[in-house]
Order: C-alpha cells, then structure tokens, then sequence
C-alpha cells in the first residue's frame, strides 16, 4: 500500500493515445448514417472498430507503439482506403502546433460521444455509447486531459512533436508501401461479419472492465483483451501477405523465447517518444508473462526479460508488479538469492495489498498489509528450491499472522501449501514446528504421524476452501485427497483390544470420488461465467510456483488463458475455459493415469495419459508436461521395448531442454537400469543405480519415493548379480524403512521382490511365506497388476518346490493369465508363458507330440516379448525349452535353430560389454 | 611550514580557478581548507585567527598524537596547480556568460558560448547545460509526478552531451574540468566503468577538484574498486580516502586519515564535522557533541552535517538543546533538508510523531535521496503504527542505498512488531552482514529466534554470543546468555555467563533483578556443585536485598550450615555397623 507516499499513477494522455482518439474520430464520426464517409462497407467499418478496440486493450507488449508501427499496422487494416487514414491521422497530428490546438481538439471529441440525454436515436445512426469500451477509453482520455495542468499540456505537446518527428525520420519509405492491394482480406472477414462482433465483445467486456475500472484503481486480472487482442490480430495476419507482420503470428510460442527482443533492443530515449501503455494493458502484461515464465519454466529467456523489466522499473516505478516477475524470473532460473531479494522487495513495497482485486478497501483492513500472503509466498519459494524446514517454518508463521489478521482465506491456501509439501516432499518430523501454532486442526496434529497429521490436514484445509468458496482450491484439495488416498492406508477405527481385527485397506473409491469431485468443478465454472474474475481472494499469478509435479495441485488462477496461440481455439470456445482450471482438470487426468497405474491397468493409465497429453497440453505447465512424458515412455517401454522406449526419450529430451531436468533424467535412468539388467550389464547397472540414488535429498524422510525406488532397484542388481545375501539385506533394510515410513503399499513390492530373490537362491520354501504375503497385501491394497504377479511368482515357487505342486501351480496360472495378458508388459506375459510351458513339460502324463501348441506357442510368444525387450537370461530359457520340445518332437532342423538362438543369447549374456551404449553419456 | 604554505598555495590558486568555472561548492570547499590551515601563531595577529581559536581547544581536548603536525615525508606530490589559462579572445563572451550562470540563467549562459571555443568555454558551456537540464528534470519531476514517488524524468541534455565530451575526449581537447564533466555525464548515463576512468584521469591531472572526488567517491561502492584506483599521490587523496573510508564504514580508518589531516588543516571546520560524522558512527556521542558545540561557536550559521548533531542531542534527549537548535537552523536557512530533519527529530523527541513525519517528509520533497530521513521517517511511522508506510520507508532507503543498514534493522523490527519473526530474521541478516560489530543488531536478531513463535533457542544463543563479543552497552547480551542457557539446563555454562554479568554489574556499579537473579543462581548452582564456600559468599550478598530471595538465601545458608554440621553424624550413621 504505502499509497500514503505515492502517487496513484494515473491515466495519462500520451501520443499514442491522441492517435487513437482521432481513429476513433474516425470510426464513429458524430451524427452519421451507418456508413460513414471514408469506408465502402460495413466490413471495413467493423474492423476499424475492432482495431481500435484490439489497440486499447492488448497487452503483448509495454511500449506503446510508435506511430510507425500504427502506420503499418493501419495500412494491413485500411483496405482500400489506408491511404487516407494514414493521410488523415498524420495531418491532425501534425496540425498539433499549440496548446490551443489540443484543448480545441479535445472538445471536439467530447463531441463524438452520444450524450446519454440524447432523446431519439435513428437507427442507422453511428453513436459511441460513452459506456461502451471505446467510450470510455475516449471519457478517460478527455478527463486525464482535462486534469493537466498547463506545464502537463506542454509536456505533452512536445512529445507529439517528437512523436511525429520520429515516425517521419525513420520511415521515409511509409509513402511507398501503400499500394498493396489486399483484396482478398474481404473474404476472410466476411466470417466475422455475421457475428456482429462489436456487440458481442462490448457486450462481453464491458460488464468485466466496468467491475475493475469503477471499482477504485486498476484491476489486477484482464485476461480477456489479450485473448481479444490476438483474435483481431490473428484475423488481420491470417490476410495479410506482409510477412513483416508474419512474426506475431504465433504470438504465444514466439515470443516467448524470444521476450519482445525489439523492446530489450530499443533503448529508452531519453528525448521521451517511448510511452508505456495504460496501466491496465501493463497489468495484463505481466499476468501474461509470469503465466509464461511458470509455464516455459527455465527455457524461458531469463536475461532478456530481466533486461525488460529493469528498463520498465526505471520507467515506472510505481509498478511494485515488476519486482513481483523479477523475483518469478529469478525463481524459475533457480537464483536463490535474487529471488529471495526480489520477494521481499515487492512485498515490502505492496504490502501484499496488490494482490487482492476485489478487496474492499475499507480502510480498516488496509492499514495492517497484507503481509501474510508474503509469508506465503516465501514459504512456497523455500519449497520450490527445496528447503523443506524453512518452508514449513514459513509456512507457520503464515498460518500464525493469517489467523491474527482473519485472513481466511490466505490460511486455506496456507494449510493446502502444506499439505502439498507434506505430501511431495516429505519431512521426517514436523513436532514441534507446527507444534507451536495455535491452529486447532494443526496442534492435533503434534502428536500424529507425518502421515496422520497430512491426513488431518488435508481434510480440514478441504473443509475450510469449500467454506469459503474458494472453487478452486477446493478442486486442488479435491485431488491431493486423492492423491493421498491412492497410497493412504486405512485401519479400521476401532483397532484396541487383541481381538480387534488388524486389516488394512486402500480405498480406490475414495480416490475415484475426489477425482470426480475435482473434475465436477468444470461445470460449475462455466455455468458461473465472469464470476470467476470474483473468484477466489486472491487468484493471483504468484501461487503458481506452488505447484510440483504429481497431479499437481495447481492453486494458481492464472488468467490470460493458455490458449493464445491458436486464436481460432477462441472462436470455437467462447466460453473459453481457464487456462488455470484446465491445469487443474488436466491434474485430475494425471493423477488418474498414476491410479490406474498402480492399480494394475496399464491400458486405461495409458489412455489418461494420452487424454492429457492432446487436450491439455498447450495449458500444462512445463512440470506436468514433462510428467505425462515420463507416463508415456515408461508405457512404450515395458510394451514396446527399449529401442521405442529409447527413441521418445530422446524427442522428450530435446523437447525439454533443460526444464525440469531432473524428471526425465530419473527416467533415463530408470530406463537404463532396466534394459541394463536384461541385458546382463551388471556394473552399468550398478553404476545406474547408485546415480539414482544420488538425486534423493540426503535428509531422512525427504524424497521418499526415490530413495525406495533406487534400494529396490539396488537389490535388484544384487540379485541379478546372483549375490543373494547382499540383495536379502538390501531388501530388508528397504522394508524396516518402508514399515517405519508407513509406505505400505511400496511394501507389498518389497516384499515380492524378497519372495523371488529366495526362489532364485534355490530356497523356495523360503519364498512362500513373502510370496504370500505380498499377495495378502495387494489384495487389500488393490493393486491387481502386482497381485498378478505375485500369483505368477508363487506358481514359479510351487513349480520349483517339485512336480507334486505342479498342477497348483498351473491352476494359479490360469487364473491370473486374463489380467496378465491384458494389462501386463512383456516381461510379465513372457514369464508367465514360460511358467505355463514349464508346468505343462514337468508334467509327467503331458505328451509334448499331443499337444506341442499347448507348449510351442506360448513359448514361441514369450521368446519375441523377450528378445523386444533383450532379456537375455529369460530368452535363452524360452529358447533352451523350445529346444527341447523339438527335441522331443524330433524336427532337428528347429532344435538346430532354437539352440543356436539359446547360444547367442547366452554368449551375449557372458560377455556383457560387447555392445557399447551410445545413449549412456551422462 | 613549508608544506602548509604549498598547501596555502596551491588551495589559493584552485579557488580562483574553480569559481572562474563557476565550480561553485568545489570552491567553496578548497576556500574552507585554505583557512583551515593552521597558522604560525607567531605571524598572524589575533584577529586572523579569530575564528578558530576553538578549534584548537577541541584538538588539546581531542588529539591524541600531536606528532602528525609534520605531513608524511617521503610523499611524492603533484606540484602546484599551474593551469595554461586558454586565452581571453573571446574574454568578453565569457565573462557573459559567467554572469548569466552566476543569475542561473543556464541556457542563456549556455547560448552565449555557443561559437566560443577553447576550453574553458567548451567546459562552462557544457556545464551551464548539463545543469540547465538537471534544473529542468528537478521540475519535470514535480510536474510530472508527486515529489515523494519515485520519478522517471531524466536529464535530457545527457545525451547531446555525451555525445559532444566523448567526441572532445577522443581527441584529446578535454583539460581535467572538461573530464570531470565527462565523468559525471557518465555516470548519470550508468557507464560507470568508464566514468571511473575519466574520473580518475581528472583527479590526477587536477587534484584540487572536490567535486571529482566525491563523483569518483560514489562510484566506489566497494573497498576493492577503491583499492584498484591508480591515484597519483597528493594530499587531496587523504581527504578522499578519508571520505571514501567513512562511507565504506571503515571507521577507524577514516578517523585516522582525518586525524593525520588535522596536522596541516588544523582549523578546517570541515574536517572537524567530519571526524564528528564518524564518532557518532563509532557512538561516541559526548564527543560529537562536544564537537558540534565548537563547531557551532565558530561557525553559527552552519546548516551542514547538523542533523547529525540532531541525532545525537535526539539521542540523548535533550530537548532544549535540540529546540535551540532547530530555532537556530530555521532562521538561518529554513528550506535546507538538514533543518527539516532537525525538526522533525524534534518533534519525535516530543512524540508527535504527525508533525514529525511532516517535516521529514519536506526534507524528502527538498532532497529525494536523503537517506536518513527516510529512516527516520520510517520510525515515525513505526511509532504511529502505519506499518506498510513504515516499510515502504524503510525499503526505500535500502533501495537508495543497499549498505544502509539502519533500514534494514528498521524492516526487520518492523516485522517482528508484527510476529512475524522468522520473516523479520533475513532484515536482521542484511542488516548484521553490513555492520558485524553493532551488538544491538545482533540482540535484535536473537531476540527473533527467541520468539515464542520460533523458539529456536540455539540459533538465538549464537546471536547473543557475537552480541556479547563485540561490546554490548547494554548488557543484554550476557544476561541473556546465562538465562537461555538456564533453561536448557546447562548450569556450567549458564553459571559462567552469570558470573561474567555479575562482574560486569559490579564493574559498571549497576544494581537490580538481574543482579538478585545471578547472585540467587550463583549461589544455588554452587551449592548444587558441592562448593559451599562460595555458594555462601553469593548467599551473603545476597542478604543486603529485600525481597523473597533474601528468605530463600537464608534457608540455603542454613541448609548449608545443617549439612556441614550433620556432616559427620550422617557418615557415622551410614557406616555398617
């Protein structure tokens, strides 16, 4: 606030705006008929408008443009009659000669404006409603120049001068280019004719500007114009054949790279001539550039807007917003100290008040600040550079201040904050941090669990958004219930007393109920309409670093929708969706396809995936992108083997040049790991492994997933290394850590993973008791797939307990072959075919010359799932048993054939290093 | 002496040259220096020295090495300022000129000099522009936007100027004016690189140029830029390092250099304020007192550096002497930033704090970049609780200087007056990385991790700690120590800390709750620790106050009498039988 000290910037008159005024002259000439004299059709009339409208309320860029770039720009939309608008508006220009002139000027446009009084109006007659947004660009104009004082005129006057000065002195050429002739724009207009845009869009607008102008100051969120902006530019390109103008086509992409590389380039003269556009248009600048920051995260030019921006804090200093995009820029290019400098900066100088729209500016509530937004803001910066501690510290005092100031709904951001960082990052203990608070639902919370206490959490900041009506956040909340719940195991309430049955469960409805919950919020916005600017106390572009990966719990309300790129995306959707809520419906996609996932239908968590990556990716943010990415190739990997896997890794890797590196690069390794493994190159497997390990943060309960997945993966390697003791220990620390960390559900894997390391050891008795375990687990978890092959893993243990169990064994395979050959990988699938193929050939009353199908094909599928996915060890067993069919069969010629493929795989599988990796360059 | 009278010499001749470039506070300083210079008593008669009779009163009081009359030997000097005059043709033109500029007719100056050449013309021309224009922008800036925001207006005669003096410096036409002009375009235009080495070049060729120092000054922010400037050896250089020191917060050294400068300008009035300056940083409030009053007495119509003074009177809260003074300054120059902030120091002093906001704010509209008047303005505010304005304050200062770090002890007290002390500690931080050695910053920081709301215990025992090492007046520090200690249930080191506190009380003859708080300790722990004698020395003391804990030192006292007496018995009665 401070606005004690400062001047509130006001509206000011520049030459820009004086050009604008005259076109609007122009446009809505006073008492006309429909047609006004210098345009041949209603077409060309209506585009002027357009123009114009398009010219007050864009906001790509901070200057205003040069009378140059108007001239051009003119000349695309003129037509047939450029020339004499061009003529026409450097003549009033340059017949500004005296301060005189520009007071006479001004009362003539008072003219232009039908006066509200005015009794009877004919029907063809042009009058600019003074409500509508044009007039009220031109009352606004009128009255800031009527406020100057007389030193203020004269500025103004001078910089006229040198506003046409400039534009005479640099383009000699302009006199030249107008004879192009663009005849073919007509046609492409004509679809806008029909739509009677002006009303449509004055309609639309007005009801959203009149809430932010009337309302006392700017308005901080104006996401419509610039979603206006581009279709009216759009529109003019799309006819253009200046490929000058080329370049603004593709407003979004471009330019985000490249942030206004003109504006970077053009210094700020001294001499004045460069003016910066309405506070209004600036505001919707920089809502449109911290969305592309958060969304191009560190693929977004930082240098280059920093230079932008210092230029813009030199200019205008009173826009505090500027520090609030530094401290962005900075966060997104990981500079810890210029962000933490540029946060405290800009919420020093705003008090946190500029966040707020519709806070009502009753004095009271103003004179305290709303310094807990910084407070949370803070903590979120702390949690994306990853410092847990502080940022839970932070994030309690926010808690604390917020309750002090009754600031509701910051505290419901608040405790989501939390429960999102509680829930990606982990914390070994939060007693005695959040301890302290006076919160009721966190002081439970002391003597719970971390995971007990998440619960607690999540729960009540839930209640508290859908108390408030915070929509959003209720969808937020929506999912990282879900999320919670996918691997949140339940105990039965009533646990006392030794009788009292101990059984636990995941609750797969829970999840598809939050989701859904999610989901329903679409409907309830796009009934709600404009409501949405309303929605939310402070739907503001800084809560966008809140979000991680994972279904990430979007909190932002980003306006300025995503979907600039594509203006015809607007026209097809006029009750264009949010970008920030499409984010989040995009999320409740994500977390789906992690459901399914985990639940063991890989098809329908490929579907999801494919669903989010072709609807939602031009609004995700650059860390869900990169997510659904890892989905996908994870996907082709375990169905399509490593060579497909390899090759979109590769695509996704350029794609995402440095973004999120860390995301892709644990897939690489994953990826590696894996075909490293089957291919029997145990120290590249070593090697692998413990880079994974290295990613996880070196603080106890931080990072939990990684850490599990890089002792699984260790253990794996021991065991594929055939150093069983080594792999049991590995395994059995990973399940004390997993018990102690409540991770249940990574148990169920764990100790799969113990059952086969004893069948590889030869001691199958050994196996059955985690075998059966895990299986017991999965059942109550719902994790199907994994139930599958824990089933598979048992039948292979009563396989190898002798030929008594065979027929067991072959039962358990039959039942679970539906759900492995419907949604397992290839590994699986091979496996079980192999077990099936064994069972049967143990059999002592089965005769292969009978039934050589029943054993050849499966085996036969099983040798090409492996060798996809060149598991040599496996394959050389398929081929060892196929051999031996044939054998038995007596064709020689295919025994010949099935032993050498057993050799080669054998030989390849000794000598290891024989092929070298092109891919491991890390 | 030889070199006082090279001294008098060479100030004597840059005086007429820098006021005949209409270099008016350069002059204005060099003129101040040459009577500065202390005179053989033995020629001057009484008159002459009549405004300085004082000043050597302070140095008998004050200096403590009388040795540094005699300037360093061994010191190669530039030689005397001897200035080829480019030749009067166009004298006349000038002399014009001269007289527009001295009525402030810049432009008209400017115009006049417009086919002159030579350099002394180029150089009054340009001049006369360059402040034309900074005239100009001090205008635009109330006419464009309300005095107090920060405004865009930009001195528009930079450009055309660089331009010229850049093309003038490439061909070697610029004399050391013309290239302190070039310089201090520069540095408007943010080249500073460049303006530092035409800077430097200026200084060198034409020492006597106070104004290039401070221009050059300003540009070093850090003590390594100064230490990479290849300054020729002169005099003029000690009073740069000096000044450069002083904002560097180099205190000591600063001091000294000044000192050392006092053997030759022993009467400088300049210097004395100065050296006040810097003992109010080091807070040795009765000397700078002593020294503004002399200073006064000299000087009565002096407006400079007085709102130091204020401070320090405010500081010590005498309110006549404060009200004198301001009545003072206000007759002598009521528009001066320096007025406005003595009274606005005043009306704190009275706690009308709306008053007092209003004359810093005036001080603010005369000079924008007054950096401790934003402060303090900042501390109005925090006293009438507006806290965003007291924020904005304080941040605005920290933006016109980042080193300052009394605003950002003022940003983190005031966020920690509103619980939020974990946002409050990265001020705390700022501010105690600029001045290590100020105990109350680290008190303050302490204080944060002390917070209920924190409660980080250990972190606020490391603060104290440095707040103990570097000369806490108050005391706080290790009362504190002993307390947080207490209560972590380390008797050793709380008792250690105790002890220390106590000694310093003594020391320091001081009285009260802690005295009975660390006596009462003291006395328990060592009963605790089996050492009984001393335990009853503490007891005893502890006998002379009133209060509920002479009771309980009584029942130690006896308690350990009982013990000492049962002593034996109870042995005896422990023995097996």
């Amino acid at each position: 606030m401070a606005g004690i000290l400062r001047a509130p910037s006001a509206f000011a008159v520049t030459p820009h705006k004086v050009s604008t005024c005259i076109l609007i002259q122009i446009y809505a000439p006073p008492a006309q008929i429909s047609v006004p004299f210098p345009f041949s059709s209603v077409t060309q009339h209506n585009r002027l408008g357009l123009y114009l409208l398009a010219l007050t309320k864009s906001c790509d860029d901070i200057f205003e443009p040069k009378l140059a770039e108007l001239l051009n720009q003119l000349r695309e939309i003129g037509g047939l009659m450029d020339q004499w608008l061009t003529n026409h508006l450097t003549n009033r220009l340059s017949a500004l000669q005296s301060p005189d002139d520009l007071f006479n000027f001004f009362s003539e446009m008072r003219g232009i404006l039908g006066g509200l009084d005015s009794g009877v109006v004919e029907d063809d007659q042009i009058i600019l409603d003074p409500n509508s947004n044009l007039g009220l660009f031109l009352r606004r104009c009128i009255l800031a120049f009527n406020l100057l004082s007389f030193e203020g005129v004269c500025h103004l006057l001078t910089n006229i001068g040198i506003y046409c000065n400039e534009c005479f002195s640099t383009c000699p050429t302009y006199e030249l280019q107008h004879l192009d002739d663009p005849s073919n724009e007509v046609e492409v207009l004509s679809e806008y004719e029909n739509m009677d845009l002006e009303n449509y869009i004055s309609e639309k607008i007005t009801e959203e500007i009149e809430a932010g102008i009337t309302s006392k100051g700017v308005s901080f969120h104006l996401y419509l114009p610039k979603a206006l902006s581009t279709l009216v530019e759009g529109a003019d390109i799309e006819a253009s054949t200046n490929p000058k103008l080329e370049h603004s086509n593709k407003v979004g992409e471009h330019s985000l790279y490249t942030p206004s590389s003109s504006n970077a380039l053009r210094n700020v003269d001294p001499r004045g001539g460069v003016f910066l556009r309405s506070n209004w248009q600036m505001q919707g600048y920089f809502m449109e550039r911290a969305e592309a920051i958060e969304k191009h995260g560190s693929s977004f030019s930082s240098s280059a807007f920093e230079l932008i921006l210092r230029q813009l804090q030199k200019l205008a200093p009173e826009l505090d917003r500027v520090h609030f995009l530094r401290y962005l820029n900075s966060l997104y290019h990981d500079d810890y100290f210029a962000a933490l400098e540029n946060l405290h900066c800009y919420f020093d100088y705003s008090a946190g008040t500029e966040g707020f729209d519709f806070l009502s500016p009753t004095p009271g509530t103003n004179s305290f600040g709303r310094y807990e937004i910084a407070l949370l803001c803070l903590g979120m910066m702390h949690f994306h550079f990853g410092h847990p501690k502080q940022a839970l510290e932070v994030f309690t005092e926010a808690v604390r201040v917020s309750q002090q100031q009754s600031n509701d709904s910051c505290l419901a951001y608040t405790l989501a904050a939390i429960c999102n960082l509680l829930s990606e990052i982990g914390i070994s203990s939060t007693t005695g941090m959040l301890g302290s608070s006076y919160s009721p639902m966190i002081s439970v919370g002391t003597s719970l669990s971390v995971q007990q206490q998440l619960f607690v959490l999540l729960k009540g900041s839930l209640k508290r958004a859908e108390s408030l009506k915070l929509k959003q956040l209720v969808a937020a909340n929506h999912l990282a219930v879900a999320k919670f719940d996918l691997t949140h195991v339940q105990r039965p309430l009533i646990s006392f007393g030794p009788k009292a049955s101990m059984k636990l469960k995941t609750c797969p409805i829970n999840v598809c109920k939050e989701l859904r919950s999610c989901s329903r919020l679409v409907s309830a916005f796009s009934s709600e309409g404009s409501g949405l600017t309303m929605e939310g106390a402070f739907c503001t572009a800084w809560l966008k670093n809140l979000q991680k990966p994972i279904g990430s719990l979007v909190l932002s309300e980003d306006h300025g929708s995503g979907n600039n790129a594509n203006p015809s995306q607007f026209c097809t959707q006029p009750s264009s969706i949010h970008g920030s809520l499409l984010q989040l419906v995009g999320s409740s996609y994500l977390l789906r396809a992690t459901a399914w996932e985990m639940y063991g239908s890989a098809p329908l968590a490929q579907v999801h995936a494919l669903v989010y990556a072709t609807c939602f990716a031009d609004t995700s943010s650059s860390l869900d992108a990169t997510l659904v990415h890892v989905k996908l190739i994870q996907h082709l990997a375990i169905f399509k083997g490593y060579k497909e896997a390899f090759a979109a890794l590769k695509i996704a890797e350029e794609k995402f040049l440095c973004i999120s590196k860390s995301r892709i690069l644990i897939l690489k390794l994953q990826l590696l790991h894996e075909r490293a493994l089957h291919r029997g190159h145990l120290k590249l497997a070593q090697q692998v492994c413990d880079q994974l390990g290295v990613l996880a943060s070196s603080i106890t309960g931080v990072d939990m997933d990684l850490k599990t997945e890089a002792s699984l993966r260790h253990a794996r390697t021991f065991l594929a290394a055939k150093q069983f003791s080594q792999a049991t220990a590995v395994a059995h620390s990973l399940f004390c850590m997993c018990y102690k960390f409540n991770l249940q559900v990574e148990n169920a894997s764990v100790l799969l993973l113990l059952a086969e390391i004893h069948m590889k050891s030869g001691n199958a008795v050994l196996g059955l008791p985690y075998a059966l375990a895990s299986l017991s687990f999965c059942q109550s978890f719902n994790l199907d797939l994994l139930k599958a092959s824990a089933t598979l893993i048992l039948a292979e243990l009563l396989l190898s307990l002798g030929t008594t169990h065979r027929k067991g064994a072959l039962t358990l395979i039959h039942g679970v072959f539906p759900m492995i050959l419907g949604h397992g990988g290839l590994e699986l699938c091979a496996r079980a075919y192999i077990a099936e193929a064994k069972c049967h050939l143990s059999d002592p009353s089965f005769s292969v010359s009978e039934n050589s199908e029943v054993v050849l094909d499966p085996l036969k599928q099983a040798s090409e799932d492996l060798q996809a996915l060149e598991y040599h060890e496996l394959a050389a067993e398929a081929f060892y048993l196929m051999a031996f069919v044939f054998d038995k069969l007596g064709h020689l010629e295919e025994r010949e054939e099935a032993a050498a493929q057993f050799k080669k795989h054998i030989m390849v599988l000794e000598n290891p290093q024989a092929v070298e990796d092109p891919l491991f360059n890390l | 002496m030889n070199s006082k009278e090279n001294c008098r010499n060479e100030l004597r001749t840059a005086v007429l040259q820098l006021s005949d470039r209409c270099l008016y506070s350069a002059s204005k300083w060099a003129a101040e220096q040459l009577v500065g210079i202390e005179h053989d008593p033995a020629k001057f008669t009484p008159s002459n020295t009549r405004f300085q009779r004082g000043s050597s009163s302070i140095r008998r009081r004050f200096r403590t090495n009388e040795l540094t009359s005699t300037p360093v030997t061994g010191v190669s000097y530039v030689s005397t300022p001897v200035m080829e005059e480019d030749e009067a043709v166009n004298g006349d033109f000038y002399l014009l000129a001269k007289s527009y500029f001295h009525c402030r007719e810049y432009r008209r100056a400017g115009h006049v000099l417009r086919e002159q050449t030579g350099k002394k013309s180029d150089f009054l021309r340009c001049y006369a522009l360059y402040l034309a224009g900074e005239k100009r922008k001090e205008e635009e800036m109330i006419e464009l936007e309300g005095p107090l925001g920060k405004s865009y207006a930009v001195n528009r005669e930079l450009v055309s100027l660089e331009r010229e003096l850049s093309a003038l410096h490439k061909n070697g036409m610029l004399d050391s004016f013309g290239l302190y002009l070039y310089g201090l375009v520069l540095k408007e235009k943010g080249n500073e690189n460049l303006a530092r080495t035409v800077l430097v070049n200026s200084v060198n060729s034409y020492p006597w140029n106070w104004s290039a120092w401070l221009e050059l000054q300003a540009l070093c922010s850090t003590i390594d830029i100064l230490n990479s400037l290849t300054l020729n050896n002169h005099w003029m250089k000690e009073f740069f390092l000096a000044s450069a020191y002083q904002e560097l917060r180099m205190h000591n050294e600063s001091l000294a250099k000044y000192e050392h400068l006092q053997g030759i300008f022993g009467f400088s009035n300049y210097i004395q304020a100065q050296i006040a300056k810097v003992q109010y940083s080091l807070r040795e409030f009765e000397q700078v007192e002593v020294i503004f009053e002399e200073l006064l007495r000299i000087d009565p119509f002096r407006v400079e550096d007085m709102d130091v003074y204020s401070n320090v009177l405010y500081t010590k809260e005498c309110f006549s002497a404060l009200s004198y003074l301001a009545h003072r300054v206000i007759l002598t120059d009521k528009y001066r930033p320096e007025t406005c902030c003595i009274i606005g120091n005043y009306y704190s002093l009275k706690g009308q704090h709306e008053k007092s906001v209003m004359y810093f704010k005036r001080a603010l509209k005369l000079n924008k970049n007054y950096l401790s008047a934003w402060t303090l303005m900042g501390h109005e505010y925090v006293e009438m609780k507006n806290i965003p304005a007291a924020v904005d304050a304080y941040r605005r200062a920290v933006d016109i200087s980042p080193r300052d770090y009394r605003a950002w002890y003022g940003l983190g007290q005031t966020y920690e007056m509103m619980a939020m002390p974990f946002y409050a500690l990265h001020y705390f931080r700022k501010s105690v990385f600029l001045q290590p050695n100020d105990s109350r910053l680290w008190i303050a920081m302490a204080q944060c991790y002390e917070a209920e709301q924190l409660h980080m215990v250990e972190e606020a025992i490391k603060c104290y700690g440095r707040a103990a090492n570097c000369n806490d007046r108050e005391a706080i520090a290790l009362h504190k120590l002993a307390k947080l200690h207490k209560e972590l249930g380390r008797s050793d080191e709380a008792a250690f800390y105790y002890k220390k506190d106590l000694e310093r009380m003594e020391a320091e003859d001081r009285e009260g709750p802690n005295m009975v708080e660390a006596l009462m300790f003291l006395a328990q722990h060592y009963k605790a620790r089996n050492r009984f004698e001393e335990s009853e020395v503490y007891c005893t003391r502890l006998l002379d106050y009133t209060g509920p804990e002479r009771e309980t030192a009584k029942s130690l006292l006896r308690g350990m009498r009982m013990d000492r007496s049962g002593f034996p018995s109870m042995d005896v009665e422990h023995l097996p039988p």
